[in-house]
């Protein structure tokens, strides 16, 4: 799992509840150490990241530790703050008039259903970009499984409707003027732009690879072949599963001794199904993670520090 | 005016005269279904790039009025779009 840490932008996703949060932390952290400057970003409207970490993180990144960044982003915010940018950026183009009467239509435009997602979308797009130049590598602990592999999917959506927008726009222009300078068509050529450096980087397995967290039960085995099956559709690399929360073996307890015998089966069958992705097993802990001590220890596990090579 | 201007005009009036009102007429659907493209909402369509389009909006208003005069709508038949 080392060479994790060689991408640029990792996505941890699963199943409610498997631990998505937990991993994607502890592997941020074990990135931090070996020298990355890592922005661990949670879209999930649960935010549990400032939980682990023990306090606020908001949606500006905030230093953690050292070479360690969160960030918290959240639909709705996203939405009125790209409202709020583009009524600044239009603000010196327009007359007073037009620009009343335009504000209007961008209020009544960002308050459809599908704003909020996008502009969620638009945001991680950005970080993809890697806009913010501060960061090596950037770690998205995602909300489950379904919502994610849509988001992924929207960069391809958006790309085909923004294209057949600025194929309409130009027919109409090649018809009435012959012009270069139109600024709508500018300005539809700069987002294919974009989508289409956002799509290149999450498409190549040199920079992102997609990680899925289960743990050893029949419902979130099910959801990450199917999940695997979407990325693979997508053409976004998986980069690994983690196994999360095994049972120890030497309980003497008869209740955990039937259910570790139970997860042995769907472990061998996590063996046998997921044969062609990395796999590693994380035991279930003393205690809960929560705080930075319990997630070094989760973090050894994950990705283990390599040993200092004798000279 | 240059001389090859008008060499230039005279020529393009030739060629284009003839089709100058099909050619407008093109244009102008052309128009209607970009406008349509992006005010998909308006009319019930759920549309995908709203937020993309924001920043041209204010472009399309003039364009916007062009068209429901064009269509013989003194008003805007759509009441919650801002627009006479």
């Amino acid at each position: 799992m080392r060479n994790l840490l060689e991408k640029k932008v990792l996505f941890f996703g699963g199943k409610g509840g498997v631990g998505k949060t937990t991993c994607a932390s502890a592997t941020a952290l074990a990135a931090s150490h070996a020298g990355k400057r890592v922005l661990l970003v949670s879209t999930d409207p649960a935010h549990s990241t400032s939980d682990i970490f023990e306090r606020e993180i908001g949606p500006e990144p905030v230093k953690l530790l050292p070479n360690l960044w969160g960030l918290e982003i959240d639909g709705a915010l996203e939405s009125q703050r790209y409202v709020a940018n583009v009524k600044e950026q239009i603000k010196s183009l327009f007359g007073h008039h037009i620009l009343k009467e335009a504000n209007k239509q961008i209020d009544l435009a960002a308050s459809m259903p599908g704003a909020e997602e996008m502009a969620l979308f638009d945001r991680i797009g950005g970080l993809i970009r890697g806009e913010d130049t501060r960061f090596d590598l950037i770690i998205f602990d995602t909300a489950p499984t379904g919502h994610t592999l849509r988001l992924i999917r929207m960069p391809e959506l958006m790309e085909a409707w923004i294209r057949a927008l600025s194929r309409s726009r130009q027919a109409m222009l090649g018809i009435e003027q012959d012009d270069k300078t139109d600024p709508v068509l500018i300005s539809l050529t700069d987002r294919l732009e974009g989508l289409r450096e956002f799509r290149a980087r999450l498409l190549s397995p040199r920079i992102s690879a997609f990680m899925l967290v289960l743990v050893a039960e029949r419902l979130p085995i099910e959801e990450t072949a199917r999940a695997i099956e979407q990325l693979n559709d997508a053409g976004v690399t998986v980069g690994g599963l983690v196994v999360n929360r095994i049972l120890p073996a030497t309980s003497p307890d008869p209740f955990l001794q039937s259910r570790h015998a139970q997860e042995l089966v769907y472990l061998d069958e996590i063996d046998r199904r997921f044969a062609k992705h990395s796999r590693v097993r994380v035991p279930q802990l003393a205690s809960d993670v929560h705080g930075v001590k319990t997630l070094e220890a989760l973090s050894e596990i994950l990705i283990p520090q390599p040993q200092p090579s004798r000279p | 005016m240059s001389i090859r201007q008008n060499i230039r005009d005279f020529f393009h009036g030739a060629a284009y005269g003839a089709y100058e009102r099909e050619l407008r007429m093109q244009a102008a659907e052309l128009n209607d279904m970009f406008l349509l493209l992006c005010y998909m909402e308006v009319v019930g369509l759920p549309n995908p790039a709203t937020l993309y389009l924001l920043d041209v909006y204010p472009y399309l208003l003039e364009q916007f009025h062009v068209w429901h005069k064009r269509m013989g709508m003194d008003r805007l038949p759509l009441g919650n779009l801002p627009c006479c």
